[in-house]
């Protein structure tokens, strides 16, 4: 007689309490089939979240886990320079491109049909590939041939600066207001989104109590909006910080790698000087800034779920 | 009919997954003869097609199977970097700069199989600054190897609007044949230009660019070594930055460059210059000459008659003593690395590639924008020399027939890092835009190649 035999004779005894639960608190309500099937179905997402999320991460930590690296890094004498553009672009772009969402927002909420209209027009760069639309910038700013000053000569009879060639500040502005208005679009209709839920019966009673214009706003729909607005700028500097295009196909780092920011800086060291370890560590090193906003973003999620 | 039960499914889901995994070692047995090639996309579609031939006619005779990926150049390079990073890799790659960069770094690291017997085979017709390109030092076995297999070749000469120079009212039969004297003879033109309405057009199209990937440092490189600075590093591996000498010829390389942007005889936006763009300004008529790279700029214009005729293709002038002045050759070729699942065949195939018949005929193809390494394909097929092409016989003679030197990188990776960090475009925007003197910013970035060049120490060669 084998054990399973015995067992079933019920010579030797079953699973202890304990085990049962054990088992109990890891099935939860699921009996017999229906958590095998569960499991099943379950198997081929996390093989999908290992390959593709977790190893690649994992794999990324292993890449800059030394911390030689990331002395190399500090005394590249480019790194500070880059740091120093992320905080700058990532500051001065999300800021700019959230505030100026809000105000659209609430001119986008007017019910005029040319509203409507210029409001499709507007979100037209939002839905543009990111990618032809940098390039025909990075074009449109040549200070010899391009678009711009082409028209500034044509129009005022003066050469227009070389946008992306000759001054850091002109490069960097560049790529910050073409980051602006590739996104700003999608933030605006978010916003739009927020404002259209806000109950119409507020801001009647707010006419009632007098409060119009600016008051309203300011008593009316930026409280009610903060929370999102919060969150959605929290959103935004986490893509930002991460964003690529806007720098390397506008201004490609440049002038003399003047204009590069950690996600760049991380593809030039991986790609172009041929070490991954460095590029990795290069990304890494905004884990500070990038760790705190998430676990930011997941508290304000969490504290604000019931509100708007 | 039989019920389909839970456990039948999860039975049969495992069976299945076993008789997988089983299974695979049969099937890749089967397909043992296979190999796995990255191959850089043509410039133009013949090249591609004139590949495709090649490897169907290897498969002809050998039975073999090349499961090939053509690739353009710059997602090629991300390619083969993440591939010798994961150590997932195909079996045999190909770079069109495989002496300049990559293959020196991951034969130092010893990621690439040694192909000296290989390269050997073919050694007698090899350019011998083409063979000297192949050896890469291994920091593992402290020995050079060939570590890839050279095929192709390609120098920077000067590309030259023969239009704009006679209509400033010169002709280049008079252009000097000194280094500085050649430059200088290009300046007057740019006023006479502006003069007759041409107000966007420069004069040279000097590339102090740091945007890379090549075009800033082959530029500055021309320069230093026409003024005698070639042994900054040389075939030991050796670097040598406080050599007088090496310092003289960075300093007067910088101070010639500088002074010719700051005194308004560039193009501004060459500081930031990408890969294409002094070809898209030269294109432009935006300036009068450009060095550059293969003549990928001519060839650009090949079916606009007027214009290829138009540009003039010239090597190198002599140096300031009348000395010709060594082009830097570069060097494209095949490597394979270790990991390769294929080796036999990598190895097989790549034997079959370098033959001088079938490097012939594939450069053919692609116009001569890359030349031969093997010089007496160029002295016995009239195709390379034919005086009909404005261009190729002009670029075939500077490349094979004319003095040349190896690029530094071959000697010492580490100054493929140096290379990649742009070191001579970022002493040039010192000067430029910080106001930094030439001799401050040639110490600056002399200091920088040699904390670079300390990670790559070089014990025996």
């Amino acid at each position: 007689m084998d054990d399973a035999q015995v067992l079933r004779a019920g010579v030797l005894p079953g699973p202890s309490p304990s085990v049962r639960l054990r088992r109990r608190a890891w099935r939860g309500s699921l009996q017999g089939s229906e958590f095998t099937w569960a499991v099943a179905f379950l198997i081929p997402y996390a093989a999908l979240f290992l390959a593709f999320v977790a190893y690649p991460v994992a794999y990324g930590l292993w890449l800059g886990h030394k911390p030689a690296l990331y002395a190399e890094l500090v005394s590249e004498p480019i790194y500070q320079r880059t740091v120093v553009n992320t905080v700058l672009y990532v500051a001065i772009g999300v800021n700019l491109k959230m505030f100026g969402a809000l105000l659209l927002s609430g001119f986008f909420m007017r019910r005029r049909w040319w509203v409507r209209g210029l409001l499709l027009v507007y979100v037209l760069p939002w839905a543009m590939p990111a990618l032809p639309a940098f390039v025909s910038i990075h074009w449109m700013l040549n200070g010899q041939w391009g678009l711009l000053n082409n028209i500034l000569w044509n129009i005022f009879g003066i050469d227009g600066p070389g946008w992306l060639e000759t001054s850091r500040w002109l490069a960097l502005g560049s790529v910050i207001a073409s980051h602006i208005w590739k996104w700003m679009p999608f933030w605006t209709v978010i916003l739009l989104a927020g404002r259209m839920s806000i109950p119409q019966e507020l801001y009647e009673a707010a006419d009632v109590d007098g409060a119009t214009g600016l008051r309203r706003f300011l008593h009316v729909t930026f409280p009610l909006l903060a929370n999102l607005y919060l969150i959605c700028t929290l959103l935004s500097t986490i893509f930002t910080l991460g964003d690529f295009n806007s720098v390397y196909f506008v201004s490609g780092g440049g002038p003399a790698l003047s204009t590069h920011v950690l996600a760049t800086l991380g593809i030039r060291d991986a790609f172009e000087i041929g070490r991954p370890d460095l590029g990795v560590a290069a990304v890494m090193s905004a884990l500070p800034l990038m760790v705190p906003l998430v676990i930011l973003l997941m508290r304000k999620l969490r504290t604000t779920e019931v509100q708007l | 009919m039989s019920r389909l039960s839970r456990r039948g499914v999860l039975r049969g889901s495992l069976s299945s997954m076993a008789a997988g995994s089983l299974a695979r070692p049969f099937i890749a047995n089967a397909a043992a003869k296979t190999a796995t090639v990255w191959w850089t996309q043509g410039f133009i579609p013949e090249e591609d097609a004139s590949f495709r031939q090649i490897v169907a006619e290897y498969e002809k005779a050998t039975g073999n199977t090349i499961d090939y990926s053509l690739v353009p150049f710059l997602p090629l390079t991300q390619k083969i970097v993440s591939a010798l990073t994961s150590g997932d890799v195909p079996d045999v790659m190909e770079y069109n700069v495989a002496d300049l960069a990559l293959v020196p770094q991951y034969a130092w690291t010893d990621k690439l199989t040694d192909l000296t017997e290989i390269v050997e085979i073919e050694k007698a017709q090899y350019h011998p600054t083409a063979y000297l390109a192949t050896q890469c030092y291994n920091n593992v076995t402290k020995k050079r190897g060939a570590y890839f297999a050279p095929y192709k070749v390609f120098v920077s000469p000067f590309h030259i609007w023969n239009s704009l120079v006679e209509k400033a009212g010169y002709r280049m039969a008079d252009a000097p044949t000194t280094w500085d004297a050649f430059w200088d003879f290009f300046k007057p033109m740019q006023k006479k230009l502006r003069d007759k309405g041409m107000r966007g057009v420069y004069a040279l199209g000097l590339q102090a660019t740091t945007t890379g990937p090549a075009d800033g440092n082959d530029t500055f490189h021309a320069f230093m070594i026409a003024y005698g600075g070639n042994d900054i590093v040389t075939p030991d591996g050796a670097p040598h930055l406080d050599d007088p000498r090496v310092k003289e010829a960075v300093t007067k390389a910088l101070t010639y460059i500088t002074t010719a942007f700051k005194d308004g005889y560039v193009p501004p936006g060459a500081l930031s210059w990408t890969d294409a763009d002094d070809n898209n300004a030269f294109h432009a008529k935006q300036m009068i000459v450009d060095l550059d790279g293969t003549i990928s700029t001519e060839l650009a214009l090949y079916h606009k008659k007027e214009q290829y005729d138009d540009v003039a293709t010239m090597g190198l002038p002599n140096d300031n003593l009348g000395r010709p002045v060594p082009a830097q050759l570069g060097v494209g070729g095949v490597f394979v690395p270790k990991g390769a699942r294929n080796l036999e065949v990598a190895e097989d195939f790549i034997k079959y590639l370098i033959q001088p018949k079938v490097v012939n005929g594939y450069l053919k193809e692609g116009l001569g924008r890359f030349l031969p390494a093997m010089p007496d394909l160029v002295k016995t097929d009239p195709f390379w020399l034919d005086p009909k092409d404005p261009h190729r016989s002009a670029y075939t003679r500077a490349a094979l027939l004319g003095p040349t030197v190896p690029n530094h990188p071959v000697y010492n990776p580490g100054y493929a890092e140096a290379n990649a960090q742009q070191v001579w475009g970022v002493a040039a925007a010192d000067v430029i835009r910080e106001g930094m003197t030439p001799q401050a910013a040639a110490e600056k970035a002399l200091k920088r190649i040699g904390e670079i060049l300390a990670k790559y120490p070089i014990t025996a060669s």
